[in-house]
């Protein structure tokens, strides 16, 4: 039996997200969750009484809280309710996405609340990244999430000079798009004209990987709200749906590209985007899509995934980039919000890309909505040794 | 010499001897230079903890690190008002030199504090009015469409108008439109007391100092709309410290390394590198696992390989993540290489350190092309783990 | 409703105070190979497996991401992989709404957990209250627990002596099951005169360290026969979590064990729990628990956990068959140990320990200090 049919459909009805930022002090934990759960109870309209089932998700070595859903009890919530917690590092915050729809379709809860969060100014966040890694062998080698080898990949295949400037033009359109979120961490007015001398000043962490093109630790949090047909259909004027979402991982050894033709190494973003297109019947992505919220981590591999998640041929990807087709106002505007290079609240990210998805369906981002109508959004998750989350968003139920 | 916040570049520098914190430079012993365009250039430099001298010098020669930026920006860091890293990394801010001495100025100095100086009734009003648009919460004013005036009274006072519409807002000077509330003082004081605190609107219109004409309710939800004014002089009541609670959390771990692993530790012990090897794909794993995650089988099969090969791919690290537990980071710049031992093929690398002094010389390799040959160095005191290599070097 | 999931094949590895010489990847490795073939399932894209639920935790493991080191023995690479973060008896909830809601037709379920790889599991414990008043209070779920049991005994006129006979009760049953941590056979004297560890909680009150691993098969009601001739019903869930603070929350109440049981019980269509559910699989990590859960769950009376055990309550209403927590089970895998001794009584292959005519069982799982956080699954034949 394949994938089967939705056992009923599921909606986002209410959206909450904290300003992201490096320095959230003024707040705990709690207290830091209690914000995003409060905007997304308000943009729902509802009240704590209405949820039946709250969802956490973090990473519990990044604050060193050994589970974090007891404590946290005080700000989501969840006292007298269900209460679950899921993780999957990195993809977290779209897990929990997952999660509930999962949870509202399966007809056990009606209104489920999703948390995603994380305070990386509290821990060592590198430090805990490293951790993920084996202890006996990786541990001692590895660069927290760090690695070049995007790069070195990308500029063997397009050449040095074309990679470069892709790379950056990416980057500066990501702060261009995050100037226009109120919500975003890092937002500098970085101006087209500066490509070249960023490509020369900016500092190298990694191979050609730079500071500037690589993603912030943030603290925030990000809180959504899924509701089942009839309770969207009651309670919201704006319901978002979600059509359907896939999640692939790869092995734990972190070996991503290959050295040898001869030997291919299969991409799960790929993968993930065949079988989700596959069985949803959608030959087109980038013109079924409106707007792509995507996890990317760093400009890199930002543009190179582009490839694989539209399903493109040879450099179309970067053409893409390079025609800035993916700035608010082009064909498919990819991270109107800014993405996670601007903004990363590792636990949260995610969830975000999901809400900042649903939001430009709605046509409420706000200065950062994209001008065209948006039926369709697709949102991604990155995590772990590259594995990867996708989860396809509706403005109608007509699919 | 320009002023910005009405700090001059000059000021920043002049303060530094009292601003100067030894707690924050213990163990140092350098120059810093610092160049601020169109401003001149200062070196400031530090003896074993302390402060030796500031002076305004055209040679910077000598110096651990040279710093480089407007002075816009660099007043703005320095008073707080501009984010330090956002300007690095924006490039406004450029550094010549030793970045991890530089680094080290950041701790050295307390920040600036702006002089108060006193605040008249019309500085309040313009600063008022000045930052209302920036202190508008659009979603809370959804589906409003409304102009509040303001009439206050007295020689300092004046007329404003605030315009909220779509979600978005606009202030002008005098009365414009048709406002559905006028808020009227006779003395415009009593409004900036008002918004400082220190009285009440019901007070006020109470006591006929005060009055609203037009909508009263809508006049009483303007701070629904609004977000606070902050006192720009910090009066009222003083805010709480925030405390910031440190601790570096660890609990003592025993990893057991099972027989896979474990056997692979052990051959290194004897200067052997084993991979196990699928029994399905034929993939060799280094270090080896328990599983082919491909085939999902068992793999028991191993093999000796290596120990020299070539390497394909170098990661070159500039940036060291710091050590979890202790906080320390390796030596930069390093590298970390992909060497296909001898007897392996495709992609079933190997990843360990090179020798650092061979970093530039590293080539990779691809498809047919081979990378740069190397060799295991091997620890004297061998113990089972992964540095009983100690690196990889370059075989000749 | 009556929407029910299969359970068709369980593995385990024995219960062990210290698998010095295994990898968490070696332990989980034979209970992978086991559920491949006992059920003849694939990991195609199609029929398949093509979504995973494991079990385990960041902190016992000492990894960012336990879930990464898993990933290769559970056949996750290229499938979907989701961790229960939390209690695993969740896992088996999360997995039912994921194959209810027509997303997944099978899901694996895999966890495990070593708790004798930490130095301390108090201090592991410690981690999971707040850094600015609890923990530097020292309070750890042990002792938490222990407030809790002080104050339970009073009120349901349990005592030291009838908390032993439980000691000695679990550690007679877990004989009989060839899968339990071995530990020595007490008497009622002897766990009475065992150290306080946090008074009233004795040494022998509380679970040993132990370290373990598990795997399940899942799949929905259609396609049951095609992995197993004898399927075990998942037909109710529920799950609820109760105030962080002890200060905020009534100490003695089952008020959040009472509704998470209630949630299952509706859903599993269960009117009268004492008469409709013939084994009880309670969450006991310490004695005073298994009378406690019992009065939550319903089948003791409220405030009466006392004079329940000295009618032979639990051998009465076969709670605990095969040891329970008590016997040793790690933190937060009890709730996938105790449904999988659901799992074998319903099939009537629980060896020794075999009961009589169940059809229906229940099984609970409490996290946290104090039952913090309760769940309950309900399971059919």
């Amino acid at each position: 039996m394949a994938h089967r049919k939705k056992n009923r459909h599921v909606a986002i009805i209410g959206i909450g997200q904290t300003k992201f930022s490096s320095h959230r002090e003024d707040v705990n934990q709690p207290e830091m969750i209690h914000e995003a759960v409060s905007l997304a109870l308000k943009d729902a309209g509802l009240t704590m009484k209405d949820i039946e089932c709250v969802i956490h998700g973090n990473m519990e070595l990044f604050e060193m809280i050994h589970q974090p859903d007891l404590w946290h009890t005080l700000g989501t919530g969840a006292e007298g309710k269900d209460c679950i917690r899921i993780t999957t590092g990195g993809t977290v915050g779209i897990t929990l996405a997952c999660a509930s729809d999962n949870l509202v379709a399966s007809g056990m809860y009606d209104i489920v609340m999703a948390i995603g969060f994380e305070k990386l100014q509290e821990g060592n966040t590198t430090g805990g990244i490293t951790n993920m890694a084996d202890p006996l062998w990786f541990r001692n080698l590895q660069t927290g999430a760090l690695t070049g080898s995007k790069a070195y990949e990308f500029i063997t295949e397009f050449g040095e000079d074309r990679s470069k400037r892709a790379s950056l033009m990416y980057r500066v359109i990501m702060d261009k798009h995050a100037g226009l979120n109120p919500n975003a961490h890092r937002s500098f007015g970085l101006e087209f004209d500066q490509i070249d001398d960023l490509i020369k000043s900016s500092p190298k962490l990694i191979g050609d990987l730079k500071l500037i093109e690589m993603c912030s630790q943030s603290d925030g949090a990000c809180c959504v709200i899924f509701a089942c047909e009839k309770k969207a259909k009651e309670l919201s004027k704006k319901p978002v749906w979600i059509r359907d979402h896939i999640t692939v991982h790869r092995e734990e050894i972190f070996q991503i590209f290959g050295y040898d033709d001869a030997y291919p190494v299969m991409q799960t973003h790929r993968f993930a985007a065949e079988n989700l297109y596959k069985r949803n019947g959608i030959t087109n992505p980038t013109d079924y899509f409106d707007v792509f919220e995507m996890y990317d981590p760093a400009s890199w591999w930002a543009v190179d995934w582009l490839r694989d998640f539209f399903q493109l041929k040879g450099d179309e990807h970067i053409k893409l980039v390079e025609d800035k087709e993916i700035m608010i106002g082009g064909k498919i505007p990819v991270n109107p919000s800014g993405g996670v290079i601007a903004s990363n609240p590792i636990g949260a990210t995610a969830l975000v890309r999901v809400a900042e998805a649903a939001l430009q369906i709605r046509g409420d981002a706000g200065a950062h909505q994209i001008p065209k109508p948006v039926r369709h959004a697709l949102a991604s998750g990155f995590g772990g040794t590259l594995w990867t989350v996708l989860m396809m968003l509706e403005k109608e139920l007509n699919w | 010499m320009a002023e910005y916040w009405g700090i001059k570049v000059e000021d920043i520098f002049n303060t530094m001897k009292d601003r100067f914190r030894p707690e924050g430079a213990t163990g140092v012993t350098g120059s810093f230079g610092y160049d601020i365009a169109g401003e001149g250039k200062w070196k400031v430099s530090v003896y074993n903890g302390s402060l030796a001298a500031v002076e305004k010098i055209d040679n910077l020669t000598g110096c651990a690190s040279v710093m480089s930026s407007d002075g816009e920006t660099f007043v703005g860091v320095n008073a707080g008002k501009v984010d330090g890293t956002n300007a690095f990394m924006g490039g406004k801010i450029k550094v010549e030199g030793d970045m991890a001495a530089f680094g080290k100025t950041s701790k050295m100095f307390r920040k600036f504090v702006i002089k108060k100086k006193e605040m008249t009734v019309r500085d309040y009003l313009l600063d008022m009015f000045g930052t209302v648009e920036s202190r508008f919460k659009a979603d809370a004013a959804e589906g409003l469409d409304v102009i509040y005036g303001f009439d206050l009274g007295g020689d300092q006072g004046g007329k404003w108008s605030v315009f909220i519409k779509d979600k978005t807002c606009r202030v002008v000077t005098g009365i414009e439109g048709k406002p559905n509330a006028i808020i009227q003082l006779g003395d415009a004081k009593d409004y900036v007391d008002m918004i400082l605190g220190k009285n009440d609107a019901n007070s006020l219109l109470a006591a006929g100092r005060g009055a609203v004409i037009g909508d009263l309710n809508l006049a009483m939800k303007w701070g629904d709309y609004f977000d606070k004014y902050v006192d720009p002089m910090g009066g009222g009541v003083q805010e709480q410290e925030l405390i910031v609670l440190k601790k570096t959390i660890s609990v003592n771990q025993r990893f057991a390394s099972g027989p896979i692993m474990g056997k692979f530790l052990n051959g290194l012990k004897e200067k052997k590198i084993l991979a196990n090897k699928c029994p399905k794909c034929g993939r060799m794993q280094l270090p080896p696992r328990e599983m082919c995650a491909m085939c999902r089988v068992r793999v028991d099969d191993f093999v000796e390989v290596g120990p020299k090969g070539q390497v394909r791919y170098m990661e070159y690290v500039y940036y060291s993540s710091p050590d979890p537990l202790t906080g320390e980071a390796r030596e930069t710049p390093y590298g970390m290489v992909m060497v296909l031992l001898d007897g392996c093929k495709g992609n079933d690398v190997f990843m360990h350190l090179i020798r650092r002094d061979q970093i530039d010389q590293i080539k990779g390799g691809r498809n047919e092309k081979p990378g740069t040959r190397v060799r295991p160095v091997w620890n004297d005191k061998r113990v089972g783990s992964i540095f009983d290599i100690n690196y990889f070097e370059i075989d000749e | 409703m009556g929407k029910k999931v299969a359970i068709c094949a369980v593995a385990q590895i024995k219960h062990d105070p210290d698998y010095a010489a295994l990898r968490f990847q070696n332990m989980l490795i034979d209970c992978f190979e086991s559920i491949m073939k006992q059920t003849g399932v694939t990991f195609d894209m199609e029929n398949g497996i093509r979504n995973i639920v494991t079990c385990s935790d960041d902190v016992f493991d000492a990894r960012t991401i336990s879930d990464n080191g898993v990933t290769d023995v559970v056949g996750a690479h290229f499938r979907g992989e989701e961790k229960m973060a939390q209690e695993s008896i969740n896992g088996l909830g999360y997995a039912m709404a994921s194959i209810l809601s027509g997303h997944d037709d099978v899901i694996l379920y895999m966890g495990h957990c070593k708790e004798s790889q930490s130095e301390s599991r108090r201090m592991c414990m410690n981690l999971a209250y707040d850094p600015f008043y609890c923990r530097p209070l020292g309070m750890d779920h042990l002792n938490v627990d222990a407030m809790q049991a002080r104050a339970y005994m009073e009120k349901a006129g349990v005592t030291d002596e009838q908390l032993a006979e439980l000691v000695v009760r679990s550690r007679k049953n877990a004989k009989r099951d060839p899968f339990a941590r071995e530990n020595r056979t007490v008497d009622v004297k002897e766990v009475m005169g065992s150290p306080m560890l946090s008074d009233p909680i004795r040494e022998l009150h509380y679970y040993p360290v132990t370290d373990w691993a598990y795997g399940m098969l899942l799949c929905c009601e259609e396609r049951a026969k095609e992995f197993t001739k004898k399927p075990v019903w998942i037909t109710g869930y529920g799950s609820c979590m109760d105030a962080y603070f002890l200060g905020d929350k009534d100490l003695v109440s089952n008020k959040t064990l009472a509704s998470a049981a209630g949630r299952a019980y509706r859903m599993a269509g269960i009117k009268n729990a004492r008469k409709e559910i013939h084994l009880f699989e309670l969450s006991d990590h310490a004695a005073y628990q298994l009378p406690m859960w019992a009065e939550g769950v319903g089948v003791a009376d409220e405030g009466t956990g006392g004079a329940w055990l000295k009618e032979g309550g639990p051998d009465k209403h076969n709670v605990n068959l095969a040891g329970g927590h008590l016997n040793g089970n790690p933190l937060l895998l009890g709730g996938a140990a105790r449904a999988i001794e659901c799992f074998l009584q319903l099939r009537g292959e629980a060896g020794e320990r075999q009961a009589e005519g169940v059809k229906r069982a229940l099984a609970q799982a409490a996290y946290g200090g104090a039952g913090q956080h309760q769940a309950v699954v309900i399971m059919e034949s």
